[in-house]
């Protein structure tokens, strides 16, 4: 009974500072997305109130009509991210159960030299990394960029995989196993709802990281065919086709932030449990 | 157990040195050399040619490369645009890792980059044997050439040239070619326009804009038969501290700051709206390039927009020779095809379509009547090629075109600090060190 | 007692029945006798030859390389601690260390009092904790790199939405140049970092403090505690672990830093705003000193390993 009148109490304030504090960080987004449907007159100029709204959908039209070079991009980014978040998914699960559930010979150390990658910053391998890459072919190719972003995204992905399977109970396995249950039997089927949450968590955290990678694919990609699309918002930034065209780098923008906040509205039950619980118990 | 882990150990050590060796093996050295002097070099060859060409000017050998492939059914060109920016790292890195491609095409200012590490054929034959060798750029040749041997081809170019807008001169009774001779009747031009004029700015230039600044104040430098930079190719120094004419040129632009004859916009100018305010008619004189100052404006504003050679502080006249150049690369997997195309970026008819995509030929022959019809600011340049001239530096990236740049904190240190002296010494400490750290 | 009562009996390490939900790491639980090891490495062995690949190899070549004069192209030479030792003697390189760390001391204490804020908002599951929820994590979801080139757009003199404010308040004139300065391209930067980061703070303490349990709370309520009070007294040593985490995270994050600095100013004016990485990549990519980028480098990853150790060492300290 206590609790209520404490509820009560704090009713105000929290609604307040609630809808105070969403406007701070919804607003820039919203109006970032206002600004990608104005013409370049009014985004490099300085118009009155009204004329903010005077709307046009060039800059997406600009940005993907068919023969522009912008399509493309967007949909490598969507083929590159997509086989990243899977694979990622695949590997992680299968070493988290791996040094979750399972004793050999230099499982702390494969571990801790996986742990080891995640402070390493990119910037400093990335000669020799493209050395490597250039000497079995993985250079300028999607499927070389998704193996590079799936090595970012695994650490985390492990250490998320291992510690939801930490939480299963070795009950559950070992009446499976006297089942006869394989391990692929027991990762698709006995074990899955346990499971799915962190995988989902760490197929989505594998899709954003690979979908804003830059400086990776600014550094493998050559051919312009390849390019995601970091990379072509970074050349219309220098102008690199010209005089810089604000419109459309904002409407790319925009294009951008799309995938993402979808995927996170949606699957956010999946992401933040799965974040949550990787982190804390660290 | 002990068994297994070891086992892993070494399995994951011999991979380890395997890759790694690997490697770095295949990037030891550089590629073989291509051999041109076979008798039948350059003709009938088959397959396909890739290009690697600067995406901020590919429009122009896009176009080049279809015109080529029409003419051939069994040989064909590709284009890969690559952004400048990374265009450099890029290339060494291929170059290192062993898979070039046959061409590249790329701002003139990086051969020496490679030339002098035996990246690129050696096709002084080739070129000498061309009927209109002598018409060719001096600028992009000199850039082409290392120990008296040629390593490219010119093939775009783009010639700095002070534009003016002739109607707004007009209306104060001034002609441009009078008032032109030197920087000191351009001041007084300047401010006679100002009085006159006050709606328009008299001048502009792009205060943040490192490599926009080196194209069209470096020949005022250039006019007056110095450079800022001293020496022979791999072994130089600045010239900046003691040198009257840097001074000069710094005092003036540091007077059209104080006396405001440019725009406020020139403070913070970084080239990605270069030309915009001259286009729209709010600005008299305007250090450009032909595509800022003619092909990006409307038809009815290019009349009015004439030029002329950039002048000293007391006379002279100079241009900047820039564009392109396009260099066969050692290693290439189809050398012999690869010239086919390189020959035919020289032709005439491809080169008088250049200004199209608003960069000019490097040929001074091609300044023909019909040329001269369409592009008539172009016709100033291409006949003056003689009087182009860049610098044949290691450096040039890092000292004129970066946003960290001595030659950009040389400028608004003295034009907006006001403090000429202490820019150019510090400018002379800058340029010897990033000079010394790149000599071969 | 048979075999059968061995193994229904509940054994020495706690009770096999049931997963205790998010708590504290659990113990190692009996490893099942018909798991087999071999199956243990050939599960982690995509994982650990992707990360040998991408990572620990090109870490080996990378301090072979800093040893190495390593020139745009053509042979290289072996020079050995030269690269580090002209690093060490780098006013160049001291700069933007510094810089980093001044960065780092800026955005870190705001990161984690803002996050820990929001989670103290969100985690009553009043209604609408979720909708809050959901948009405080959007900036970060969305992430630094779009973000930035939405503020380029923003941070322009007179037309950016940025100067435009300012101006329709009356406290500049509008044609403020935010990227071109020094301080001021530093003041959007983190800015913008303060804004888009504590989202994952929020998250990271937000389920540590949703298994802070009630009565925890209702004791102090009958002592007559301040809400702060009861904050730090309570509430922090237990999520301890979780805010140490989200600590270590945001500093490695913020050493790190580069992506948002490259598109918003370059670096600029000059170096004034250039970061450690961001030194590194012109090091490397521009002024092409590969042996010497990478030896800074790999001073940078021994830096940053230390500090998380030291902030490891710290936080977990007085907990054992």
């Amino acid at each position: 009974m206590s609790r209520r009148t404490a509820t009560d109490r704090r009713a105000v304030p929290y609604a307040v500072l609630g809808v105070i504090l969403a406007l701070i960080f919804s607003l820039p987004l919203l109006w970032s997305i206002l600004r990608a449907f104005q013409p370049n007159e009014t985004i490099l100029g300085t118009p009155s109130i009204p004329e903010l709204f005077d709307l046009t959908g060039r800059n997406f039209a600009v940005f993907l009509s068919s023969d522009a070079v912008m399509l493309r991009p967007v949909l490598n980014s969507i083929v590159v991210s997509l086989s990243t978040a899977v694979l990622t998914a695949l590997v992680a699960t299968l070493a988290g159960y791996g040094f979750s559930k399972f004793r050999f010979g230099g499982s702390r150390l494969a571990f801790s030299l996986i742990l080891l990658s995640m402070m390493v910053p990119f910037q400093a391998i990335l000669t020799p990394l493209y050395l490597l890459m250039n000497s079995v072919g993985l250079t300028d190719s999607l499927p070389g960029l998704v193996l590079f972003s799936t090595n970012f995204a695994l650490p985390f992905g492990i250490f998320l995989m291992k510690n939801t399977f930490d939480t299963v109970p070795q009950a559950l396995e070992d009446s499976a196993i006297i089942d006869g249950a394989g391990t692929v039997r027991m990762l698709t089927e006995v074990l899955r709802p346990m499971i799915i949450p962190g995988i989902a968590s760490s197929a989505l955290y594998a899709f954003l990281t690979s979908w804003t990678e830059f400086l990776g694919a600014l550094t493998f990609l050559t051919t312009e065919r390849y390019f995601t699309l970091p990379i072509a918002l970074l050349n219309i930034q220098v102008g690199t086709y010209g005089e810089v065209d604000f419109g459309q780098l904002v409407a790319g923008s925009v294009i951008a932030m799309i995938p993402c906040v979808i995927l996170y509205v949606s699957l956010q039950r999946f992401y933040v449990q799965g974040l949550a619980a990787g982190a804390v118990k660290g | 157990m002990i068994g297994r882990r070891s086992l892993l150990r070494a399995g994951l050590a011999l991979g380890a040195a395997g890759t790694g060796t690997a490697a770095l093996a295949a990037c030891a050295g550089t590629l073989p050399p291509v051999d041109t002097t076979a008798s039948d070099f350059g003709t009938a060859a088959t397959g396909g040619v890739t290009v690697w060409c600067r995406a901020a000017t590919q429009t122009a050998i896009q176009a080049a490369a279809e015109s080529f492939n029409a003419l051939h059914d069994d040989l064909h060109v590709t284009v890969l645009p690559i952004p400048d920016a990374q265009y450099v790292t890029k290339l060494a890195t291929s170059i290192r890792g062993g898979s070039v491609p046959d061409i590249v095409d790329f701002d003139l200012i990086n051969c020496p980059l490679f030339s002098v590490r035996e990246a690129f054929a050696d096709i002084t034959d080739l070129v000498e044997a061309l009927p209109f060798r002598d018409a060719l750029s001096a600028g992009h040749m000199g850039l082409a050439g290392y120990e008296n041997r040629l390593y490219g081809i010119p093939f775009i170019g783009d010639y700095s040239t002070l534009f003016a807008n002739t109607d707004l001169l007009a209306r104060a009774g001034l002609d441009l070619e009078e008032i032109s001779g030197s920087l000191e009747s351009l001041m007084e031009a300047c401010r006679a326009l100002k009085r006159d004029l006050p709606e328009a700015a008299p001048w502009t230039f792009p205060g943040n804009a490192s490599g926009a600044m080196g194209f069209t104040i470096q020949p005022m430098i250039w006019a007056a038969d110095t450079d800022l930079i001293a020496g022979e190719l791999g072994d130089q120094t600045g010239n900046v501290l003691g040198n009257d004419v840097v001074e000069a040129v710094l005092e003036f632009h540091r007077q059209l700051w104080v006396d405001e004859l440019v725009p406020q916009r020139a403070f913070v100018e970084d080239g990605s709206q270069w030309g915009h305010d001259y286009r729209s008619g709010e600005v008299v004189f305007f250090p450009g390039a032909y595509g800022s100052a003619v092909a990006e404006a409307d038809e009815a504003f290019r009349p009015s927009s004439q030029n002329v050679l950039l002048p000293g502080p007391t006379g002279g006249r100079a241009t900047f020779s820039g564009g392109d150049n396009m260099c066969l690369l050692n290693g290439a997997p189809n050398p012999s095809g690869a010239w086919m195309f390189m020959r035919h970026t020289l032709e005439l008819d491809v080169q008088r379509a250049l200004p199209d995509s608003g960069y000019m030929p490097i040929r001074s022959d091609s300044a023909d009547a019909a040329f001269a019809e369409s592009y008539e600011q172009a016709v100033l340049p291409v006949t003056h090629l003689d009087e182009g001239y860049v610098p044949s530096t290691l450096a040039y990236n890092l000292l004129y075109n970066q946003s960290t740049s001595p030659w950009l904190a040389m400028i608004r240190r003295a034009v907006f600090d006001g403090d000429v002296p202490g820019a150019m010494a510090e400018a002379q400490s800058e340029y010897d060190r990033i000079l010394t750290q790149t000599q071969l | 007692m048979t075999a059968l009562d061995a193994t229904t009996r509940p054994g020495p390490l706690g009770s096999r029945h049931g997963a205790g939900g998010p708590s504290p790491a659990p113990r190692r639980r009996p490893r099942s006798l018909t798991h087999r090891p071999a199956t243990g490495v050939l599960l982690i062995a995509p994982a650990l030859l992707l990360v040998a690949f991408f990572a620990l190899i090109p870490l080996l070549l990378a301090v072979y390389i800093s040893f190495t004069n390593w020139p745009l192209i053509g042979e290289y030479r072996f020079v050995g601690l030269d690269n580090y030792i002209q690093a060490v003697q780098d006013p160049g390189m001291w700069k933007a260390l510094r810089y980093t760390l001044l960065y780092t001391g800026i955005v870190t204490g705001p990161i984690l009092l803002l996050g820990y804020g929001l989670a103290v908002l969100v985690r009553a599951n009043r209604r609408g904790a979720t909708v809050l929820r959901t948009i405080f994590f959007l900036p970060y979801v969305i992430g630094l790199t779009t973000l930035s080139y939405m503020l380029v757009l923003e941070a322009q003199p007179d037309s950016g939405a940025l100067n435009r404010i300012l101006a329709g308040l009356g406290l500049t004139d509008g044609s403020t140049a935010w990227l071109l300065d020094g301080v001021l391209g530093t003041i959007v930067l983190s800015a913008l970092v303060i804004w888009a980061v504590p989202g994952l703070t929020m998250i990271l303490l937000l389920s540590a403090m949703q298994g802070v349990p009630a009565e925890v709370y209702e004791a102090a309520d009958i002592d007559g505690a301040t809400w702060l009070r009861r904050e730090l007294s309570i509430t922090v040593p237990i999520i301890r672990p979780a805010i140490g985490m989200s600590l270590i995270i945001s500093v490695i994050g913020s050493f790190l830093a580069f992506n948002q600095f490259f598109i918003l100013t370059k670096g600029g004016p000059g170096t004034d705003t250039t970061t450690i990485v961001g030194f590194v990549y012109n090091r490397a990519f521009v002024e092409l000193q590969l042996g010497s980028a990478t030896a800074v480098s790999l001073i940078l990853v021994v830096f940053t390993a230390l500090v998380t150790v030291v902030q490891f060492v710290l936080l977990r300290g007085s907990d054992e």
